[in-house]
């Protein structure tokens, strides 16, 4: 690992002061940060450990749940709120990484988890996102892990959080703090899609910051569920995992919320499979009608085509669970 | 797959040449030296720049290791994990992947289980680590050591101070009230011997017997 | 058969278990020396081709770097590392690392940068830069296998008539492929290397054979023997790995000498994917063939294993087809396939648990095509005498294995249509597999000591990788002397104490655990002639020394096999019942239930030999469900040479494992009636899921490992 100067300041306004350099990179866990600085991947000439800021609390607001960014992965799962209010985004983030690495990574630094691709990782290979122009190692290449939406002939790698399918299916806000001020996003937009700059991962701009999410309030508590499917039963990143949530009154779908992990550079919203969903039974049939709908824009690469088969089972299964039907 | 040949980039975010005088440019602590660029330009070519980077290089480190305060003077990219290992001659934290994928590294800081390999040694400042050298009271062992013992937890014993500070974190954690809860949350740690029932086990063991962990 | 199953608390613990748990057992990379160096090996980027710069100024400028070596001015090997292949081959050996700038793998070691601190080293590493004459390479096994491999892997065998299943009423003829695996004990392979003079050098090694070891250490440094010291008090697990010298020992002893100081090395997990060994990518093709009542005409198996361009690595995948069944007629035919890779090597059940993934997944379709269940139509064929050679077995129960593993599975609720049970939701199946291997003794030496206050002191230079090696020891010991095992030390992981072979083939308690036996037995004897009158059965040790005015009484025994071990044929007997549940929806296959039973002779050690028992399944889980090492064939280069992409089992993969042991003693192979465990402990233990997957799905998979997407 090269070198780095290391600052913790205190205060907001210092970090952001820190953090306007491009070779200035925030910690917070750096459990993802630092494999990535072992490997060479990158190599930051500061760090900025931001771990003295406020950003630790839960607590609902008038926009619902307000997380700060340094919550704990660990501590969100177990929180009561969360249980309560949204028990989707418990089931996520236990089903991520490990108890050690939870207890490590913050709410803000798993959104900033970049691709598990093998071909970022591995500096002697080609790969857009890590030096742009090289050519994109995974396309033509191993590519079982890779997407099946959204993908760009530059890049087919995926997101590979789980904590931010949940989030993206739940409505989530995003605050953002820069020089100029906050600035608030829509969750399912604070990723962004590979396309000609596969380099960026989300739109967070150079000096910008996380402060927090903040899931409105809904109706999913009962009626939600989580399931990854993964080559061994824990501690492996997802196959395909699906999110989904059902607002179920008087037997009908009220409202329905789908989202996909493991199919796409950034976590996945199923929005044709959920207005479908809208106002119909909570059946079998609905929801394998739902999961095919779901895969209309899917492609597969030499080794992931399976993808397109077990992308709409997982959705089905997922949404059995969800509405009481498995 | 096609017979394509390799395209070898160049390496990805600029790793630098590293040579003394990049890290000092870097380097605001070294302003002062900075004033000085001949002498500090003489000094890298005579390699005794190194000396005085090393210094600068470093960081304090006040940590407090198994109830012991350690006063230390540490490169801000040093691991905890090689930290323990090659400073404070605490071996007992393993070395499994260096990349928080096997948990044989497995401390607990200020009570809470961690995977030391990923944790820089700055960041820790302040804090308390128990290592497994930490966990026994004398000669008495822990309780999940002993259950440990009992039930085999081990076989080449690499990943067994990992396991043994990560089951008494579950516990502590209250993640051990069924067999299938332990071995969810003690999937963190890679045995590759398959000692895992007995690891379930002995945590189910500690765990009926109510002792304090 | 209605035996207690044993639990993990049976039987006295691990003699070592207190250093383990505590951390204070100490693994070959935690001596740290005063003035230590550190070394980080540098891997090549291409596949095959020469070096054609390499750029090192950068590296060795870097801060406490003290010296970069690569093939321009590293000293050379003065003699060579023998080689371990089966067979002296034409090919060159194994990698002179640092000779000459050819590079014949993807990750060959073409520099290495030592340095004060560990993390000055490896950036010191990354700063090596090398260009190169690049050619093209060839790391895929081909689509059509058989075609072009001529390389040596033993000769065919015939027994009775050339492929004869053909004219069976009932057969059938399937191919399997099995991955390279990679061993990734947990410990990272390591070794400190001190010169202590010019000519006498002290290692701390990752070895399952310290005497091994220094022999080929010696050889290839040309130095005396007694001038080599390693130790290995520790391992952390090798699984195979560590039967055999590899480059980074060589390397770091290299840079000891170069920079004059103790130097340590400790690979990193890629690293762990080539520069050590793995199981090697294996094809396999089965014919089988039986009458309609199930009595099998014959068995062909013909296997294809991958090799380095460099060396030839053979192993044993076609021996189960040999030995397991009373087929009239067998065939069998291995070649080696030499693609530009690191060299294999023996992995747990090395060989036989490839054969045995192919033959009793082959078994298992038989007995489908035959309607017929699995155990009956293996007890058709139950093999009274080795069908390989006509001999005589020395012991055999699996007959009683098969029916104790049946009963604890609850073999009666598996139905005979596959995808035809289901439990809330998830499919239900059944699935069994036998496996084999060879039951050896080799020579080994053993110290007895007795001291005046009582205590025995045992010592043999044998490694322990994790079985319980002193364990076992111990209790050996204690019974046949007669006093409590607290005051028994066994002295091991030394290579100047007496003679032992290396840790590997599950001959570890046959070889040294008669040693201990044959040494206590001459040490009584010794205290009973003191006695005289012949001794009592249960001498007062401590007594007699002080009568005789004696500090200690001491022997050194030589402990060998004899006539008998060539006279029956000896092997170790296993089966593995697996129950599983498949989602029909993802695929995802759960580990529900499983029972294994050992016919290993005698049990030495309960509690550790059940822990071998409940590990060796596991292993086989891993090998049936997740594990492959996987090339990026264009460039030649591993995509998931990490933890996190190469799955072994987790935790919550793996259920309560029933080990169950038959414990009867071989009365031929050794004076302690005790075969061997490790390997026998894996092998089966794959087809055994791979058949409950079938069992509960209705689909076949013969290519390894059996993940989620293969079943949907």
């Amino acid at each position: 690992m090269k070198q780095f100067q290391y600052i913790r300041p205190a205060s907001q306004a210092a970090v952001l002061d820190a953090i306007a350099k491009s070779g200035s990179k925030i910690i917070a866990g750096g459990t993802n940060l630092v494999d990535l600085m072992k490997k060479g991947v990158m190599s930051p000439d500061k760090l900025v450990d931001i771990n003295s800021l406020p950003l630790n609390t839960i607590n609902t607001s008038p926009k619902g749940l307000h997380i700060g960014a340094l919550v704990l992965n660990s501590v969100l799962s177990e929180n009561s709120l969360v249980l309560d209010k949204h028990p989707l985004l418990s089931m996520a983030l236990k089903a991520g990484a490990s108890p050690q690495l939870r207890n490590m990574a913050t709410v803000g630094g798993n959104m900033m988890q970049r691709t598990r691709c093998a071909y970022f990782y591995d500096t002697t290979m080609p790969c857009n996102k890590r030096t742009p122009g090289t050519g994109c190692g995974a396309m033509g290449g191993y590519n079982r892990m890779h997407a099946i939406f959204g993908s760009s002939p530059q890049c087919i790698a995926v997101h590979p959080s789980d904590m931010c399918v949940a989030l993206a299916a739940l409505g989530a806000t995003v605050t953002i703090a820069g020089k100029k001020g906050e600035r608030h996003i829509p969750f399912t937009e604070f990723h962004r899609l590979p396309g000609e700059h596969p380099e960026m991962d989300n739109h967070l701009a150079t000096g910008e910051m996380i402060l927090g999410v903040d899931i409105p309030d809904n109706n999913f508590a009962k009626n939600s569920y989580y399931l990854k499917v993964r080559d061994r039963q824990s501690y492996a990143f997802a196959l395909v995992s699906v999110a989904a949530a059902l607002d179920l009154r008087g037997g009908v779908i009220k409202e329905a919320r789908l989202a996909m992990g493991g199919v796409a550079h950034k976590p996945w919203r199923l929005f044709d499979a959920e207005k479908f969903l809208a106002g119909k039974a909570p059946t079998e049939e609905n929801f394998n009608k739902a999961a095919q709908l779901a895969m209309q824009s899917a492609k597969a690469y030499e080794y992931n085509a399976f993808k397109l088969k077990l992308a709409p089972a997982t959705i089905a299964e997922a949404l059995k669970h969800a509405g009481g039907l498995a | 797959m096609s017979d394509k040949k390799p395209i070898i980039p160049p390496n990805g975010e600029g790793i630098s040449n590293g040579t003394r005088r990049d890290f000092i440019k870097q380097t605001t602590v070294l302003t002062a030296v900075a004033m000085a660029p001949g002498t500090v330009v003489k000094a890298a070519s005579d390699h005794i720049d190194e000396q005085i980077a090393a210094v600068f290089e470093k960081m304090p480190l006040k940590m407090e290791v198994n109830g012991k305060l350690q006063n230390l003077s540490v490169e801000p990219r040093s691991t905890l994990l090689d930290i323990l290992r090659e400073q404070l001659d605490l071996t007992g934290t393993k070395k499994g992947c260096d990349h928080g994928q096997c948990g044989a590294c497995t401390v607990h800081v200020d009570g809470h289980r961690v995977n030391s390999c990923l944790t820089l040694g700055v960041m820790v400042n302040g804090k308390k680590i128990t290592t497994i050298e930490g966990l026994a009271k004398g000669d008495e062992l822990h309780p999940m050591q002993e259950a440990f013992l009992k039930h085999d937890g081990f076989q080449c014993g690499y990943c067994t101070p990992g396991q043994i500070m990560s089951a008494v974190a579950c516990i502590r954690e209250g993640h051990a009230n069924s067999e299938g809860e332990i071995r969810e949350y003690m999937s963190g740690n890679i045995c590759r011997c398959g000692a895992y029932p007995n690891i379930v086990n002995a945590i189910q063991e500690v765990k009926a017997g109510g002792q304090t962990v | 058969m209605n035996k207690p199953i044993p639990t993990s608390a049976d039987g006295m613990s691990r003699v070592d278990g207190r250093a383990k748990v505590t951390g204070a057992a100490k693994y070959s990379a935690e001596y740290n020396q005063p003035n230590m160096a550190y070394a980080v090996l540098v891997g090549s980027t291409i596949t095959k081709g020469t070096v054609a710069t390499i750029d090192t100024k950068a590296a060795s400028a870097a801060p406490g770097v003290l010296a970069v070596l690569t093939y321009l001015n590293s000293p050379k090997v003065p003699g060579h590392i023998p080689t371990k292949a089966q067979k002296p081959s034409s090919k060159s050996g194994p990698l002179k690392v640092f000779y000459d700038n050819k590079i014949l793998y993807n990750g060959h070691p073409i520099a290495m940068v030592v340095a004060d601190t560990f993390e000055r080293a490896q950036y010191g590493a990354s700063l090596v830069k090398a260009t190169y004459n690049k050619e093209a390479h060839d790391t895929q096994p081909p689509k059509n296998i058989t075609q072009g491999v001529g390389a040596w892997g033993g000769k065919d065998f015939t027994k009775g008539t050339v492929d004869a299943w053909k004219t069976a009423p009932i057969k059938l003829e399937q191919e399997y492929t099995h991955p390279s695996d990679v061993h990734n004990p947990m410990e990272l392979h390591a070794i400190i290397a001190r010169w202590d003079t010019p000519d006498k050098l002290t290692v701390w090694d990752k070895t399952q054979g310290t005497q091994a070891t220094r022999d080929d250490i010696a050889k290839a440094f040309k130095l005396k023997k007694e001038d080599v010291q390693v130790n290995s008090q520790f391992v952390g697990g090798a699984f195979g790995s560590a039967l055999q010298v590899w480059p980074h020992e060589v390397a770091a002893i290299l840079g000891a000498q170069v920079v004059k100081r103790p130097v340590k090395l400790v690979l990193s997990r890629p690293d762990m994917f080539t520069s050590v060994g793995y199981r090697p990518y294996t094809w396999q093709k089965i014919g089988i063939g039986a009458t309609t009542d199930g009595k099998l005409v014959g068995i062909t198996h013909e296997a294809v294993g991958q090799t380095s361009s460099f060396e030839d690595f053979a192993e044993g995948p076609i021996n189960t087809s040999k030995g397991l069944y009373a087929s009239p007629n067998i065939t069998t035919r291995y070649k080696l396939l030499s693609l530009d890779v690191n060299t294999p090597t023996w992995m747990r059940g090395p060989g036989e648990a490839t054969g045995a993934f192919a033959l009793e997944s082959a078994m298992d379709e038989l007995s489908y095509a035959l309607k017929m269940d699995p155990i009956d139509l293996r007890m058709k064929n139950y093999a009274k005498t080795d069908p390989d050679n006509g001999k005589e077995y020395s012991s055999k129960f699996l007959d009683e294995a098969y029916a104790m593993g049946a009963a604890q599975i609850g073999w009666e609720n598996r139905q005979a249509q596959p995808r035809a049970a289901s439990q809330n939701g998830w499919l239900v199946g059944y699935g069994m597999a036998g496996g084999m291997f060879g039951a050896y003794r080799d020579v080994a030496v053993i110290k007895a000591m007795m001291k005046a206050d009582g205590t025995l002191t045992i010592q043999s230079a044998v490694s322990d990788i994790g079985p319980g090696t002193g364990t076992a020891m111990v209790l050996i010991a204690a019974n046949k002397m007669g006093i409590d095992a607290g005051k028994i030390k066994f002295e091991m992981g030394d290579s100047s104490l007496p003679d032992a072979p290396m840790q590997g083939g599950s001959a570890t308690v046959s070889a040294v655990g008669s040693a201990v036996h044959d040494a206590c037995t001459v040490l009584k004897e010794k205290f009973q002639q003191l006695m005289g009158n012949g001794g009592t059965d249960k001498p007062d040790y401590v007594k007699i020394l002080k009568d005789n005015n004696l500090p200690s009484l001491e022997v050194l025994t030589k402990s060998a096999p004899g006539p008998d071990n060539q006279k029956y044929s000896m092997q170790s007997w296993s089966v593995h019942f697996v129950k599983v549940l498949v989602h029909p929806a993802t695929g995802v296959v759960k580990i529900d239930k499983v029972a294994c039973v050992a016919d290993c002779g005698k049990i030495i050690s309960p509690k550790t030999a059940r822990s071998q028992v409940v590990g060796g399944a596991i292993g086989g889980i891993g090998m049936a469900l997740m594990e492959e090492g996987i090339i990026d064939h264009r460039y030649g280069r591993y995509v998931n040479n990490n933890f996190a992409d190469y799955h072994v089992p987790v935790n919550a993969d793996i259920p309560q494992i029933d080990a169950m042991f038959v414990n009867k003693p071989d009365p031929y192979i050794n004076p302690i009636g005790a075969k061997g465990m490790a390997e026998i402990a894996l092998i089966g233990m794959a087809p055994a899921v791979a058949n409950a997957v079938y069992n509960a799905t209705g689909k076949r998979v013969r290519d390894l490992p059996i993940t989620p997407d293969k079943l949907i």
